[in-house]
This record gives structure tokens, C-alpha cells and sequence, in this order.
């Protein structure tokens, strides 16, 4: 008998990363109800959102007092300390993602993605503390990293850590790091609508009823309990945006253009940098964190320490149009500059607060600026903000649904609908015009790893039934008429011959079936005149139509050599045929 | 049920009770620490609004500006550390900053009484006259908390002040008159809506204000001087000398009061109203008849029909003559007032009694006026 007092030796026995496919339960429990699996699924992701919650709620409030402790309560530049802290902080995290945490570097989403594809969905509990303490401490000390990514990995860990206690299958414990995710996410955001559709775009990377039902309910669970705490209002406070002049959608079409280029700029940098930091030498990769540290605390000290930690105030102090144009330009640009320094150092944090803070500073410059020289624009400088969050992380991260509803979610208001489809369509466009692949997939890569990725998906063509259909060439037979009646039609040596059965189903006989039947007939009276259909086999060819997937008709080759495709609306009507021969150079066409 | 059934259902039982029991420890533990960063946030907000308090008590708007943003940084949405902020980023100088707040703080709450009036505010800071006095009235209109009858009455003034300043004098009397008639009786406020309608030149409406003062509170100096002035100014010199009167008893010291307070008792010893007797008004008609006669004579540039004049019946009919015809008494009170006129016009301001004379002829001609009309 198992239970939780026993967490932590259990947790040994099994941190195993099962790399084969083995399908053996993780131990030895004798055979079990399918149906004890099912329900354990459902209840379990409610616990795992509980705990997600409830975790992420400590690790930002972990954040806060760490920024406090560390950096002082009000950050000013020129304080000496946003020099040393961040560069003292950067030393401890290195020391201890070196000899204490190994796997704690990183954003948290592609961990969380290879411990789904690669290790079963393990990850494990020293990942968790290692994530929690290290993420809080670095974004606690002004790195320009965000907690959303660390608070997705920790719902992970915590949706792994929970499973394996119940000993549920292989494939059960790989879905549950998605369930977890989303705890996570949902929970930081106050979203749970985005940390669904994220987790669904980037984690899993490709639509999965299975377990859309419990990555809901893990979801749900951890925003109550995270509002629970900190209230139901959205992340920022924005007016709701009337268009009155649709031409005014042009300047949100112009963020769109900007955020797109700003996106690329932002890829390129860490595409540049991470690469080159990760080939140095081990000792010289130990100071990284530091360097960055101190660096970051540079532009701090120098008269932008809003760059420093996640920046969710400075976003809400842009929002209400606290800085001049100039200035929001300025904090993107820097910020960047600060996001790549830091996230390339391998200093453990995310990647979504910075990409929002960026794409917030860059609305509200954009909005700013308008406003001055077109005074007739009825958008606040919230909305551009909001707009420009939706927009970089639609070009930057790639995940465009996502966006959307993140946008919608954290204003709290559905009235910005439209710009931000608008806006977020074409700077993801552009995105993926000048930098085809996605900066997660990039980073995966990167660290020698391939895993699947809705984007991967959405560049694959998929091939239909009419890509390789052709007409029909070979005789139909009536299945209703006589043996007799069908050889008399077969008066040519076709190779296959197709019958038209009841119920609007068909039979593809080949020659020798043909020649079985006519020698049949020659012999015996009674067998001329029954009916064809009652002397072919029993067996029909599968129901298949063209706008089914090319690949869904191959397992059928193997039994029929030719393929009867119908139509949709008039059963029994055909509308071609295909052989496998056609379907393989339909494919090597490609 | 099988034994294997069984097994997992106690099994799994545990483990779900187990789990119970860790989340509801967590959920406790982090309680314990939120209440504790909940109250840390608090006072660090309130630490930091006070410290912008006095800095903007301390003309330090600067320091204001950053207090009052670490302030919202650790309460977010707190109203009156917001619209400090916004006053404190004007007061420092930072005028666009400020008006680009209280724009957000606008659009969030455009309904909201205070917001309005601070946008106005910095409307007339950068000369901008329409904007200013749409954002006075949609504060007027708008949402005040606590005594909102009185913060838009101050409002109210407010925007008249402004109009005055941006000589708009019609539709500041139109404002005034506004904040008057739904105004209650406090000295204070009539001797405000006063001073005001003076500058909005409406003597006449500010004598009411001012003589309501003066029931309210005999004895205020301010308020009978003002009256006195206004009144002196409307030719009504017996209420004038009064109130001026009153108002030298309480304050000895006032030489202007004085001043006027004397001219007023000389011009209602020349003054020939008509229900003064015959002989006296007629013995007034004649004493200022000499004076006007010996401005006349000392002014060269006057007009020749005016000299002309002088040489007639008007300007020598005796009191015995004068006693028996209103008509000659008229014509001689013409006379001397067109005098008076001309002269002013033509050889200079007038000092002493013709001055004195010179208003009692522009009273007089206002009257014609107005009688004709």
C-alpha cells in the first residue's frame, strides 16, 4: 500500500527518465480497472491545479520579497545596490544551478515539453525547488526575466510529482505535464483561457482532446485558488475601447507592422547571443549569470531600473500614460537588451513578462505618438499597450490564438477584440516571414533536442483522398443482378472489377476472383443465375471520401488493392478510385 | 468486487486522503505568508504616500513624484495616491506628464468631478481656453465625493475666475449668478460672488450679494466697505455714505473707506435731488452752477456751442426765477453737467467738487438713458 507519507522514497525509486517505451506500469501493481485510471485522471488534475495555485502564489510573493529584501522598496537609479545585488545574486544562481540544480536553467516551457516527449512527463522534485527558489531569486535581484514560464514548470513538477504517487500508466504520466502546465500558467496570469489555449500551442503543440477536460479543470482550479488571493480583477485596469472611425484599425495595423520587426530583432538577439554564451568554457559559463547581472544592473543604475524583474508596474504606469514617447521607446529597447543579456546567461526565469513589457512599451510609444499628431484617435494609450502586449507575444512567442485571448483576459476587456486580431495577425505574419522558425523551437534545437510543435504543424501540408483520386476505369457491376448477368458485362480482361453492393457499399474483385466465378458459372446452373453479390466474400471496402487524409486510406492497401471513394451527400455514388500505386506518387510528388 | 478492486480502492483511498491533507496544510501555510505580504504591502503604500505628502508639503514635488509611484506600486488603483501623483508630476513641472495621467485616470473615470477639474486645470495651464471650460463644466456636472454641493459651487467660481481672467465677462455673470442662486446665505461666499461680479462688471448684482453680506453680519468691515464702494459707484450715495460710515466705525484706520466715506457726504450735500425742498434745491442748482462756471472758465478748448451757452438765460437766471420754474431749473442742471462733461473731455480730470459733479452729470445721464429706453 502507497501513500503520500512515503513521497520522498517513492520519488527516488522512480526518477528514472524512461526513455524506452516500455509498456510495463512504473511498478509492479496487478492488473487494474480501466475505469480506476479514468477518474483518478479527472480528480487528480483538480488537486494538481489546488497545488499549482497555491504555489505560485508563494513564488510571487517569494518574488516580491526577495525585490524588496534585496533591491530596497522604492527603486531608484544611481542606488548603488542595483549594481552588486543582481551580479552577487547571478554568482549564488550559478553556484547552485551548477552543483545543486542542474535542470533549473532555462525558461521552463521547452523543459516542460521534453519531459513530455522525451522522459514520460517526468520531472523532478529537486527541478521544482530548484525552479521555485532559483526564479525567484534571480527575478528578485532585477533580472529582466518574467515568472509565467517558471510558474508553468512548477505546475508541472508538481502534476508529475502527484501522478507518480498513484502509479498511473506511462501515457497517463505523460499527459499530466501538460496539466500541470497549464495549472501553472493560468494561475501566474490570472488567465485561465490563454494557459489553456499556450499549453495546447507550445506544449503539446497539437490539438488533443484527450486531455483537453483535465487541463481545463487544473486550469479553473488554480486561477480560484490564485484569485482567491489576489482578487478577480484582470492584470491591468483598461478602458474600454470604442472605434468609432475605422480608420483609425490603420494605426493599430502599423503596431502590427512594428511589433512584427520588433519580434524579429528580439529572436535575432537571442538567436545571436545564447548559442555563443552556451560555447564557452565551463568556468567562463559559471560567470555569465553575474556578467548579465551586472550588466542589467548598469542600465539600472544609469536611469532605467523600471528594466529590472518582470516590470508588470512599469507596464501599468505605462498604461496610464506615466511616461512620454521618448521614454516607452526607450524602456523597450533597453528592456530587450536587458531580456537577452539575462535569458542567454542561462540564469533560470521567463520570457513572457519581458516579451509583454516590450510589446506594451512599444503600444503605448506608438499610441503616445499618435495621439499627438493624430489627435482625433479615440484608443487610450491602454489599449495601444494592450494591443502591443498581444502583438509581440503573437510575432515573439508565435502562439497568435493564444494572444488574442491573453490580451482580452489580462485588460478583462473583450471591447479591443478587434485591433488586436487585426494588429497580432500581421506582426505574426511578418514574424514568420523574416524568422521562420519559432524562438522555442529555435532554442530546443539549440540544445539538441526535435520536438513537435504546432508551428511544425501549421507548415505541413497535409494530403487529401482527391490529391491522388482518379476516375474510374474499371467495370461496375450490379451486386444485385445475376452471375451470370455480371460475366456477360466482363467481356474484357479488366484487372479489378467493382460491385455495387446493398447499402450503398462496394466490392473490388480482382481478375482471379473473376475467373473463380466464371469457371463457377460455366459448371453449375444454380450458380449462374444467383445473385452476384450473395458469391463474393462478405467483406466490403471502407467507406472513404475525398477530403479524408491521403494516409487514412493506407492501412486498407493491404487488403484491397483498389479503392471505391463515394461521395459525401449521395451514398453510393462514386466519385473515383484509388490505388496504392497512385497514393505513393501522390506523395513523392510532394 | 474482486480482491483486486478492493485493493485500489483503499489504496487509491489513502493516497486521495493523503493529498487532502498536504494541499490543505499548503493552502494554511500560504494564508500565513499572504496575510503577512499583504500587510508588509500596506504599510510600505502608506509609508510611501506619507513621504509624498511631505515633500509635496515641502515644495519637494520631485521626491513627491517618485513616493507617490512606489506608493501605487505596492496598492495599485488607489485613488488618491493617483490623482497626488498626477498633481504632484503638474506641480514639478512635468505638465505633459501629468495631463497624460489624468488623461488615463480620465478615460478610467470620465464621469469623476475631481479628475475633470484637474484636467481643467492643466487645459489652462497650456492655454487651452475651450478644453479648460469643458473640463470645468463636466467637473461641475461630475461625480464628487463627500460635500459635492460645495466642491462644485468652488468649482463653479473656479471656472467664473478663469472666464474673468479670459475677459469671456458674460458667461462668467451667467456662472456667478449660477453658483449664487443655488448658494446658501454665508457672508463669506456673498462677498465672494460679490467681488466677483464686480470684476464681471455687474455692479448691480454684486450689491445684492454684498447687502446680504452686510444683513447677515452688520459689523463686517469688509462687507460694508464693498457695499459702500459698489453703491458709491451706482449713485446710490445715501446707502453709500452709510454702509462707508459703518464700515470706518469698525475700522477707523482705513483711509480709502475714509476717503470715499467724505465724498460721499459732499456729494449728497451737492446733489439737487427733487425731493429736496425748492429753495434748497434750487440754493444746490446754484452753487453748482458757480462751480461749473469757474471749470468753464479755466477750460479754453471747450466746445462754442457750450460757451454759447453760458452767455444765455440758463446759465444766469437768479434763484427767484429758478424757485418759480422747474423747467429753469432743469435746463440750469443740464447745463452744468454738460459742463462738467465737456470738460472732463476736453481740459483734463476733473478734482474736488468737479469731479464730484462730473459724476453726479454721468449718473444723471445714465438715468436720461435708460428713462429714454
Amino acid at each position: 500500500m502507497r501513500c503520500f507519507c512515503c513521497w520522498r522514497d517513492h520519488s527516488r525509486r522512480q526518477r528514472r527518465p524512461a526513455i524506452s517505451s516500455n509498456p510495463e506500469p512504473l511498478d509492479s501493481l496487478p492488473v487494474e480497472p480501466q475505469s480506476r485510471q479514468e477518474r483518478l485522471f479527472l480528480l487528480l488534475s483538480i488537486f494538481i491545479g489546488v497545488i499549482s495555485g497555491l504555489l505560485v502564489v508563494s513564488f510571487r510573493m517569494a518574488i516580491e520579497w526577495l525585490n524588496v529584501l534585496l533591491l530596497g522598496s522604492s527603486i531608484q537609479p544611481h542606488q548603488l545596490n542595483l549594481i552588486f545585488v543582481p551580479a552577487l545574486a547571478g554568482i549564488a544562481i550559478a553556484i547552485l544551478t551548477r552543483f545543486v540544480f542542474p535542470q533549473v536553467t532555462g525558461s521552463g516551457i521547452n523543459q516542460t515539453k521534453t519531459a513530455m516527449y522525451i522522459h514520460n512527463g517526468y520531472i523532478s522534485f529537486r527541478t521544482v525547488i530548484g525552479k521555485f527558489l532559483l526564479s525567484a531569486l534571480a527575478i528578485g535581484s532585477g533580472y529582466s526575466l518574467g515568472p509565467e514560464d517558471p510558474s508553468l514548470q512548477i505546475g508541472a513538477g508538481v502534476a508529475s510529482l502527484v501522478s507518480r504517487r498513484f502509479g498511473l500508466s506511462k501515457a497517463r504520466l505523460r499527459l499530466f505535464a501538460p496539466i500541470g502546465a497549464a495549472a501553472g500558467l493560468a494561475a501566474a496570469f490570472n488567465a485561465p483561457i490563454s494557459a489553456i489555449l499556450f499549453v495546447i500551442e507550445e506544449v503539446i503543440g497539437h490539438w488533443s482532446a484527450d486531455v483537453l477536460g483535465s487541463i481545463v479543470l487544473s486550469a479553473i482550479s488554480s486561477v480560484v485558488v490564485a484569485r482567491w488571493f489576489w482578487g478577480a480583477e484582470p492584470m491591468f485596469r483598461v478602458p474600454a475601447v470604442t472605434l468609432r472611425d475605422p480608420r483609425e484599425l490603420a494605426a493599430y495595423a502599423v503596431m502590427g507592422v512594428l511589433g512584427g520587426g520588433a519580434a524579429f530583432v528580439f529572436a535575432r538577439s537571442l538567436e545571436y547571443l545564447r548559442p555563443r554564451a552556451q560555447r564557452m568554457r565551463s568556468t567562463l559559463r559559471m560567470m555569465q549569470p553575474a556578467t548579465a547581472g551586472l550588466l542589467v544592473g548598469c542600465i539600472g543604475y544609469f536611469g532605467l531600473p523600471q528594466v529590472m524583474g518582470a516590470g508588470y508596474g512599469t507596464i501599468d504606469q505605462a498604461m496610464h500614460a506615466q511616461f512620454a514617447w521618448k521614454m516607452l521607446l526607450l524602456l523597450a529597447l533597453f528592456k530587450l537588451i536587458a531580456t537577452t543579456l539575462s535569458f542567454s546567461s542561462g540564469t533560470p526565469g521567463g520570457m513572457f513578462a519581458p516579451t509583454l513589457f516590450v510589446g506594451a512599451m512599444l503600444g503605448a510609444g506608438i499610441g503616445s505618438l499618435g495621439k499627438i499628431f493624430l489627435p482625433h484617435l479615440t484608443g487610450s494609450v491602454a489599449s495601444y499597450a494592450v494591443v502591443g502586449m498581444g502583438v509581440l507575444f503573437a510575432a515573439f512567442l508565435r502562439a497568435p490564438l493564444t494572444s488574442v485571448f491573453m490580451a482580452m483576459e489580462i485588460s478583462g476587456n473583450y471591447s479591443i477584440v478587434v485591433p488586436v486580431i487585426l494588429a497580432n495577425t500581421i506582426a505574426y505574419l511578418i514574424s514568420r516571414a523574416l524568422q521562420p522558425t519559432p524562438i522555442f523551437e529555435f532554442l530546443t534545437h539549440q540544445d539538441g533536442l526535435w520536438l513537435p510543435s504546432m508551428e511544425e504543424q501549421r507548415e505541413e501540408s497535409d494530403l487529401h483522398i482527391e490529391d491522388a483520386l482518379q476516375p474510374n476505369s474499371f467495370p461496375v457491376l450490379a451486386g444485385s443482378g445475376t452471375v451470370e448477368e455480371a460475366l456477360n458485362l466482363v467481356r474484357q480482361d479488366f484487372s479489378h472489377v467493382i460491385v455495387r453492393c446493398a447499402k450503398g457499399l462496394w466490392y473490388v474483385a480482382e481478375k482471379d476472383e473473376i475467373d473463380v466465378l466464371r469457371t463457377a458459372a460455366a459448371k453449375d446452373e444454380d450458380f449462374r443465375v444467383a445473385r452476384l453479390e450473395e458469391k463474393i466474400g462478405p467483406a466490403r471496402t471502407p467507406m472513404l471520401f475525398p477530403d479524408l487524409t491521403l494516409s487514412s486510406a493506407l492501412p486498407y492497401f493491404h487488403r484491397w488493392p483498389l479503392l471505391p471513394v463515394m461521395n459525401r451527400a449521395k451514398r453510393g455514388a462514386l466519385e473515383g478510385t484509388l490505388s496504392l500505386e497512385n497514393v505513393l506518387r501522390r506523395y513523392q510528388q510532394e | 468486487m474482486t480482491a483486486t478492486t478492493q485493493r485500489f480502492l483503499v489504496r487509491d483511498s489513502l493516497a486521495v486522503v493523503s493529498l487532502t491533507a498536504i494541499t490543505a496544510v499548503l493552502f494554511a501555510v500560504t494564508l500565513f505568508l499572504f496575510r503577512s505580504f499583504e500587510a508588509h504591502r500596506a504599510s510600505l503604500a502608506k509609508y510611501w504616500a506619507h513621504q509624498g505628502l511631505a515633500a509635496l508639503q515641502t515644495n519637494q514635488p520631485a521626491n513627491a513624484v517618485t513616493a507617490y509611484r512606489t506608493a501605487l506600486s505596492y496598492a495599485p488603483g488607489e485613488r488618491n495616491d493617483e490623482l497626488m501623483l498626477a498633481e504632484a508630476l503638474g506641480e514639478a513641472g512635468r505638465i505633459d506628464e501629468s495631463f497624460n495621467y489624468f488623461t488615463g485616470l480620465w478615460e478610467s473615470r470620465p464621469g469623476d468631478g475631481l479628475i475633470n477639474l484637474e484636467m481643467a486645470r492643466l487645459a489652462t495651464k497650456q492655454l487651452n481656453t475651450q478644453d479648460a471650460v469643458n473640463f470645468y463644466l463636466a467637473a461641475i456636472d461630475g461625480t464628487w465625493e463627500g460635500d459635492a454641493i460645495e466642491r462644485r459651487r468652488a468649482t463653479r467660481l473656479e471656472l467664473a475666475r478663469y472666464l474673468i481672467q479670459q475677459r469671456e465677462l458674460v458667461q462668467a455673470r451667467t456662472e456667478l449668478l449660477i453658483a449664487g442662486g443655488n448658494a446658501p446665505n454665508i457672508p463669506d461666499l456673498d462677498i465672494t460672488l460679490g467681488g466677483l461680479l464686480e470684476q464681471a462688471n455687474d455692479p448691480s448684482d454684486a450689491l445684492t450679494y454684498y447687502q446680504r453680506a452686510v444683513h447677515d453680519r452688520p459689523r463686517d468691515a469688509d462687507a460694508l466697505a464693498a457695499a459702500g464702494r459698489v453703491a458709491y459707484a451706482l449713485g446710490k450715495y445715501p446707502q453709500a455714505r452709510n454702509w462707508l460710515d459703518r464700515a470706518v466705525r469698525e475700522h477707523p484706520d482705513n483711509g480709502k473707506n475714509s476717503a470715499l466715506l467724505a465724498q460721499s457726504e459732499r456729494i449728497l450735500q451737492l446733489v439737487p435731488a427733487e425731493n429736496l425742498p425748492v429753495r434748497e434745491r434750487v440754493n444746490r442748482i446754484l452753487a453748482a452752477r458757480a462751480i461749473a462756471k469757474l471749470r468753464m472758465s479755466g477750460c479754453a478748448a471747450a466746445p462754442k456751442d457750450l460757451t454759447a451757452r453760458w452767455a444765455g438765460a440758463d446759465a444766469t437766471a437768479n434763484a427767484s426765477a429758478l424757485l418759480t420754474d422747474p423747467d429753469r431749473q432743469k435746463a440750469a442742471l443740464q447745463l452744468i453737467y454738460d459742463t462738467e462733461i465737456a470738460a472732463s473731455q476736453h481740459c483734463g480730470a476733473p478734482t474736488g467738487d468737479d469731479a464730484l459733479l462730473l459724476l453726479l452729470a454721468r449718473s444723471f445721464a445714465q438715468t436720461e438713458e435708460t428713462s429714454h429706453q
